[in-house]
């Protein structure tokens, strides 16, 4: 009905290559691109600060993650680590007098550049000792950013972000760094959506899939698996570094400490592993789902007057929130983005049952 | 483009390769040429090493004694994707194509080794990848086409019936448009008509691109009458070698396949 298939017809690769083919699609791309923009027009500052702002820089992130995981089948427990780097070495940057611009840049290839040497390491083992190697970059990275005064600015210490400018303009006000924000944002999820349809993809994902077979046609594994170690940890770089600017505006270590690593990788295993709206979906679920719950769980104990303790009150949507993680992982481990996509399958055929895939 | 013109190297030489896991010894000094333009069969019962040997040839198990060469140059022991890139192309007999991409996909795959995959590419793919993928789409809807693939081209591979998924595996190692193919068992689990489609497009692969194949199959019907030269493995040694009707009537060979231990070779 909405995804009308029919009338739909190609007469050249290129726009059989289009990202979205389907009429409805483009147009839904466009209003919530219009939506993003319009956002600061149309919320409460407090919701944009608070909700909107992170969402697009965790989706960011989860973006970023997604391609080593998701693309390359390769797994990242010290992603937080990677992120820190970039937010540690964007603050130092532009506290030294470099552009704003420059500083995301040269933050995305710090991240890069340590994330290349543990890559390189990392890589030679798979599976769980993979995710061993990497969780021991995270814990090395803290330690390193925790004792090192010239890096966290001593003990226990906040480092503020300095005031910037981006692309000329002072970026002051909520309103602009949201907008940095969305940029950025925009601007991974175009390379992530052109992932999917380039020979760099395929590679990625032919590695994933099945190594020897990948060799056979000329694709070097352990290269492209390099790649998307230093494409994760550029993007990874980036995202800290607009998280650190846009959203917390200081950068301590306990902002990326394990946890974080733990819930970007619930974000990419929840909202879907390869899929770029997944990421979006994840990093919404994993950051919202624990203030509905914390709202729910409270409005529910209020309104049945139940006597609880504010301790068991506090901790019912911990658990929730666990049973939710472990209920996707066995009953739809392909993530929000396959019910996204069982929905549209739906509507593709719609008023007839059978989907097409 | 036939390779009946005065003495080029072989396509491909083996030379006394030897290849053993820990005590077993798969392949005992095998010496054989596969001349440019052939269709080479490779035959024997299984567990005789024919796809040890193919291993051998294409870098996944590298030989432990002996070389390979293949157009004169020694390619023994280097690195599958290196070998890939001097043109010699593979299918497997377990099918390894890859899960979660399209028929598409999986063939535009083949052409990696044409193609300049990078991340900076992808990010202004628009001004970048868009026209070398729209100009390696080209070369795969010829593919697409010669094969009779059109009908799947946009299924993801996992719905595609098995025969076809073994088309598409040809299709892909096709697209790398290689100089010598070598097929493992291409017609596996297939019924009589496939067989039978599967054995007119090695034919016209051959006829429209000179492709040298080195094809392992164990339908001795097919093997007779596409081959131009077979060669016998058992136990790892090469019993026999010459024109498929004498090399299949031979009695060790014979013996070999349905295990009468008289002329057993030693």
């Amino acid at each position: 009905m909405f995804y009308r298939l029919a009338g739909v017809r190609h007469t050249s690769y290129a726009a059989d290559r289009a990202l979205w083919p389907v009429p409805v699609d483009r147009w839904q791309i466009r209003a919530l691109l219009a939506l993003a923009v319009g956002a600061p027009f149309l919320l409460p500052d407090l919701y944009l600060t608070s909700y909107l702002l992170p969402w697009l820089v965790w989706s960011t992130a989860a973006l970023g993650l997604n391609l080593l995981m998701g693309w390359a089948g390769q797994i990242h427990l010290g992603y937080a680590a990677v992120m820190a780097i970039g937010a540690y070495g964007a603050i130092h940057a532009v506290r030294l007098g470099i552009p704003f611009e420059l500083a995301l840049l040269g933050s995305g290839l710090l991240s890069a550049a340590i994330g290349l040497v543990f890559g390189f390491a990392a890589l030679r083992v798979k599976g769980l000792y993979l995710a061993i190697s990497t969780l021991a970059m995270q814990y090395l990275v803290d330690w390193i950013i925790s004792h090192v005064p010239a890096i966290s600015g001593g003990s226990q210490a906040t480092l503020q972000a300095p005031a910037f400018r981006f692309l000329g303009v002072p970026v002051a006000g909520d309103w602009s760094r949201y907008y940095v924000a969305l940029a950025v944002c925009v601007l991974v999820t175009s390379f992530l959506l052109n992932v999917g349809r380039t020979s760099f993809g395929r590679a990625l994902a032919a590695v994933r899939e099945k190594d020897f077979a990948a060799a056979v046609i000329g694709v070097n594994a352990f290269y492209f698996k390099l790649m998307a170690f230093w494409c994760s940890s550029f993007l990874g770089g980036v995202s800290g570094a607009v998280l650190a600017f846009c959203y917390y505006r200081a950068v301590t270590p306990e902002q990326f400490n394990l946890d974080v690593s733990i819930q970007a990788v619930a974000m990419v295993i929840v909202g879907g592993m390869g899929s770029v709206i997944g990421s979006y979906l994840g990093a919404a679920l994993v950051l919202l789902a624990p203030i509905v719950l914390n709202n729910l769980v409270g409005a529910f104990a209020r309104a049945a007057a139940l006597p609880l303790h504010q301790e068991v009150l506090s901790h019912i949507p911990l658990i929730l929130y666990g049973v939710l993680i472990v209920g996707f992982l066995l009953f739809e481990p392909l993530g929000l983005a396959k019910v996204y996509a069982n929905i549209r399958n739906y509507f593709l055929v719609w008023p007839f049952r059978h989907a097409r895939h | 483009m036939s390779g009946e013109r005065a003495q080029p190297p072989p396509v491909l030489e083996c030379r006394n390769v030897v290849r053993a896991f820990g005590g077993l010894k798969a392949l005992k000094g095998i010496s054989l040429q596969i001349e440019a333009g052939e269709i080479f069969g490779l035959v024997g019962p299984n567990g005789s090493g024919k796809t040890t040997l193919v291993n051998a040839v294409t870098g996944f198990y590298p030989p432990q004694q002996g070389c390979v060469l293949y157009r004169g140059g020694d390619i023994t022991g280097m690195k599958p994707h290196r070998v890939a890139r001097l043109g010699i192309a593979r299918t497997f007999q377990n099918l390894a194509l890859f899960r979660g991409m399209s028929v598409l996909d999986n063939i535009l795959m083949g052409r990696h080794i044409h193609m300049r995959p990078s991340a900076l590419a992808t990010l202004f793919y628009w001004w970048w990848a868009q026209r070398d993928e729209v100009a390696q789409r080209r070369h795969v809807e010829e593919i697409v086409d010669f094969l009779q693939l059109e009908s799947v081209r946009d299924e993801p591979i996992d719905v595609v019936p098995l025969g076809l998924q073994k088309r598409v595996e040809l299709a892909r190692a096709l697209a790398a448009q290689p100089r010598f193919l070598i097929l493992d068992e291409p017609m596996a689990g297939m019924n009589q008509e496939e067989k039978e489609y599967m054995a007119r497009f090695i034919l016209d692969v051959r006829e429209a691109h000179g492709t040298t194949i080195l094809l392992i199959e164990h339908h001795m019907d097919v093997v007779s009458s596409i081959c131009d030269r077979v060669a016998v493995l058992s136990y790892g040694e090469l019993i026999a070698e010459g024109r498929p009707k004498a090399v299949l009537s031979d009695p060790g060979v014979i013996a070999a396949y349905l295990g009468t231990t008289e002329r057993h070779a030693a």
